[in-house]
């Protein structure tokens, strides 16, 4: 803007800062179900979102088929609702869309103000749909099944559509008039950001709403229920942690099975760059293309497939006991899954067999990329072959070597648990439970929401530590960050 | 037939090795040793690596009583294609199958969408608020909430049991736009200031001109991007708890490992099981080898094409932006 903005202008200005915030508050109505409007009986879902309610009728009226037949509900009273849901939904959208609009010219933003004019006098309506709709329900003969409740967000959500509409009223009777020759425009700052907001949006809702989620660490939850502050327990999960013997024996376990597998995974880090190196030893390029194309597969299969193999070959009827039955070694099949020794070397061993080709092409790069005149020096010095690969090719790989370490280090909590999930079983559920899987069996398979939240909020925390600590290492030693 | 990039190197390659490994002795015994032991442990490590999916498709295509008997372990006999044939039968699998296809096809096509476009503009200097904005997408590579309130999330939006949860969550994928911005960095940039002194849009400079240049990274991710989405298991298994028919392939054959896998352990513990079971766990022996064939198939077919970005892929994670 070139020129200098009047005071109506910076008036305007800030009326659109409170509009804007008033409808991005609306768009969070949208989506958490604690704040739903629509929610007007206990037979609706209370996970439902004012979004499902206006979107999916068949989702709303999940619970209600005892209720339609018997009566107590008619059904229009609650196709008001949904038709009333979906006008509030629309709403909001006319009103993020003129919203947006607001960073534009003038002539933008008298569009935008109908719009947003049109979109909060449809969610008024819509609210006022809602507010028939409960007025019905409430007249039910049974109030005990269908528990009629007024919605206790409703007079907040419609005071702030109110206060958008009558914010935009007053856009309306400020607003400058545009010169009739003028053409939507907007800075292009403003035109970049709203391309990206889309996917802001995403990575909000996504990545930074589930650690609003960690607020059930400090409850009594069960699934199902609502969260209200008589459930407040403070530290009480986290407590329980280290003073419940049975928690604390699981635990002890989980860790210790975690920190095993993932120093076992440490302590044969180097194997891929072994792996590189006596790879690169060998003088048949064809060869080795072969053998690098073909180690690199099962990289690329899922841990379920992964599994599958193992059976294959494994277990009763499978490659191994066929082969040493028929050979008259065996007398029977025995299904070498369901053996609980060694389950650490075991996972090891898969993971490697996966991993290890895969790991090694990095190394294999940073091969070719040596100077081939030092192995020329060292030749001319009477060096041999082992003297050249310990003392020329491995202190060139040792950078990658560390930095890839480093990341190993700060992953050492994070095992993943498609694994140890597939090859579980009864033998060796207790040496191959690590933490990942943990949480996932307490959690989803359990429903013990507070602990499992405890865990992985703990989890979350240190690995980040860890990160931060690699990279403050890695900092000092090689004045290189690796995130 | 042109040599392709891959062949030109490797033959660089060998012209180098042997410039600078000319040997003016013969080779000692020790070499000899070396050599002998080195192309074993390789060989046997890649046949290792082979041998299982060649054990699985030859006893899927063989003849199935000699299967049952144990008697397929190197060469097929009485080949058949009836067990695939079979499979075409069995309803949730074909669902399965297409649940897997659609969401890789179309959660990759977005993901790649989606990075292509975000990459290019957290390069514009101009955006709003461009370093905050980039630095929240970020940094959520190196956080997470945890299974459980990821679920609880995933719940209060109404995706559980939705097959929209396979798609939306994976449409931002930060890693991806660091690789395409990193890459778009790397094009000169007179071509994007000459288009927009022409009076190009950003928009119509992206199509026409970014989209083009950076579709070699792009095949990359998208290649990556499929690959993640076929494999993927552990989301069917927590958010379509009740919704078998949204299951993917993955998870149905998980289930249909583990289903055998019981009636094994009750017939071993000798529990009352009918004829009937036996017979239908031994046959599902053979089912489950076709199931995993199926699974496994696209894979091992796409990967010789695509090992080119499979391998630049790895190579691309070592430079970030």
């Amino acid at each position: 803007m070139d020129k200098s903005k009047t005071a109506k202008e910076l008036a305007s200005d800030r009326v659109y800062y409170f509009i804007r915030i008033a409808v991005l508050l609306s768009v969070v109505f949208l989506f958490v179900p604690a704040l739903n409007p629509s929610r007007i009986c206990g037979l609706i879902n209370k996970n439902l979102s004012l979004f499902t309610s206006g979107v999916a009728y068949s989702t709303l009226t999940a619970d209600f088929g005892r209720a339609f037949r018997k009566g107590w509900v008619a059904k229009s009273s609650i196709q008001i609702l949904y038709a009333s849901s979906l006008a509030v939904c629309l709403g909001i959208a006319a009103n993020a869309a003129s919203g947006c609009m607001s960073l534009g010219n003038i002539k933008f933003k008298k569009l935008g103000n109908l719009i947003s004019l049109v979109g909060s006098i449809v969610e008024l309506a819509g609210m006022a749909g809602i507010y028939t709709a409960y007025g019905q329900v409430a007249a039910t003969s049974k109030p005990k099944r269908v528990e009629p409740m007024f919605p206790g967000c409703f007079w907040l959500v419609a005071a702030v559509f109110a206060l958008i509409l009558a914010a935009t009223v007053i856009q309306i009777v400020m607003m400058a008039k545009s010169k009739s020759e003028e053409k939507f425009e907007m800075e292009t700052k403003f035109r970049l950001f709203l391309m990206f907001l889309p996917f802001i949006a995403l990575v909000a809702v996504f990545s930074y709403l589930p650690l609003w989620g960690w607020r059930y660490a400090f409850f009594d939850y069960k699934v199902g229920d609502t969260l209200t502050m008589d459930k407040f327990v403070g530290f009480k999960w986290f407590t329980e942690l280290v003073k419940n013997p049975a928690t604390v024996r699981d635990i002890v376990n989980v860790l210790k099975n975690t920190l095993g597998m993932s120093f076992i995974g440490l302590a044969t880090s180097w194997l891929p760059m072994a792996f590189a190196i006596f790879l690169c030893e060998m003088k048949n390029i064809k060869f080795r293309r072969f053998v690098q194309t073909f180690t690199t597969v099962p990289n690329f299969i899922s841990w379920v497939l992964v599994y599958a193999i193992a059976f294959c070959i494994f277990s009763t009827d499978g490659f191994v006991s066929s082969l040493l039955v028929n050979l008259g070694i065996w007398q029977e099949g025995q299904n070498l899954l369901m053996d609980g020794s060694h389950t650490w070397f075991k996972m090891w061993l898969w993971g490697t067999w996966k991993g290890v080709g895969w790991s090694a092409i990095i190394y294999i790069s940073a091969i070719s990329g040596i100077d081939q005149q030092l192995y020329e020096a060292a030749t001319v010095d009477g060096a041999g072959r082992f003297q050249k690969m310990w003392n020329i090719t491995v202190p060139s790989l040792i950078p990658t070597f560390f930095v890839l370490f480093l990341m190993a280090v700060a992953n050492i909590l994070s095992n993943g648990m498609d694994q140890y999930l597939v090859f579980k079983n009864a033998t060796n559920a207790n040496s191959i439970l690590v933490l990942d899987l943990y949480v996932y069996e307490l959690g989803i398979g359990k429903g013990s929401i507070p602990l499992t939240t405890v865990v992985s909020m703990l989890k979350s925390i240190i690995s980040v530590v860890l990160l931060f600590g690699a990279n403050g290492v890695s900092k000092l030693l090689r004045g290189e960050s690796i995130i | 037939m042109a040599k392709t990039a891959q062949e030109k190197a490797d033959a660089k390659a060998e012209k180098l090795y042997k410039k600078t490994h000319k040997r003016k002795y013969a080779m000692s015994p020790g070499d000899i040793l070396f050599e002998v032991l080195n192309y074993l442990v390789f060989t046997l490590f890649t046949i290792a690596c082979i041998f299982p999916f060649y054990y699985l498709f030859i006893n899927t295509i063989s003849n199935n009583d000699m299967v049952l008997k144990g008697t397929i372990n190197f060469i097929p006999r009485g080949i058949h294609l009836g067990n695939y044939l079979a499979l075409l039968n069995v309803g949730d699998l074909s669902t399965s199958f297409l649940v897997s296809v659609t969401r890789t096809i179309l959660g990759t096509a977005l993901m790649v969408m989606a990075s292509a476009l975000v990459g290019y503009l957290v390069t514009k200097q101009e955006m709003w608020g461009r370093k905050f904005w980039y630095r929240f997408l970020v940094v959520t590579m190196y956080f997470n909430a945890g299974i459980i309130p990821v679920f609880l999330n995933m719940q209060m939006l109404g995706l559980t049991n939705s097959f929209w949860v396979y798609i939306i969550p994976g449409i931002v994928a930060p890693y991806n736009i660091i690789l395409v911005k990193t890459y778009i960095e790397s094009i000169p940039s007179d071509l994007e200031e000459s288009a927009s002194i022409d009076g190009a849009s950003h928009m119509t400079i992206f199509r026409k001109i970014i989209w083009p240049l950076c579709k070699p990274i792009l095949a990359t991710i998208a290649i990556f991007g499929a690959v993640g989405h076929w494999n993927s298991f552990t989301d069917s298994l927590i958010y379509m708890q009740s919704a078998p028919n949204l299951y993917t392939l993955q998870h149905r054959l998980y289930i249909y490992l583990n289903q055998a896998s019981n009636l094994k352990s009750l017939m071993q513990s000798g529990g009352a099981v009918s004829e009937a079971a036996i017979q239908s766990a031994l046959s599902g022996k053979i089912i489950k080898y076709t199931i995993s064939m199926v699974t496994v198939i696209p894979i091992l077919l796409v990967y010789p094409f695509m090992q080119r970005y499979f391998e630049e892929g790895i190579m691309l994670g070592a430079v970030k932006g």
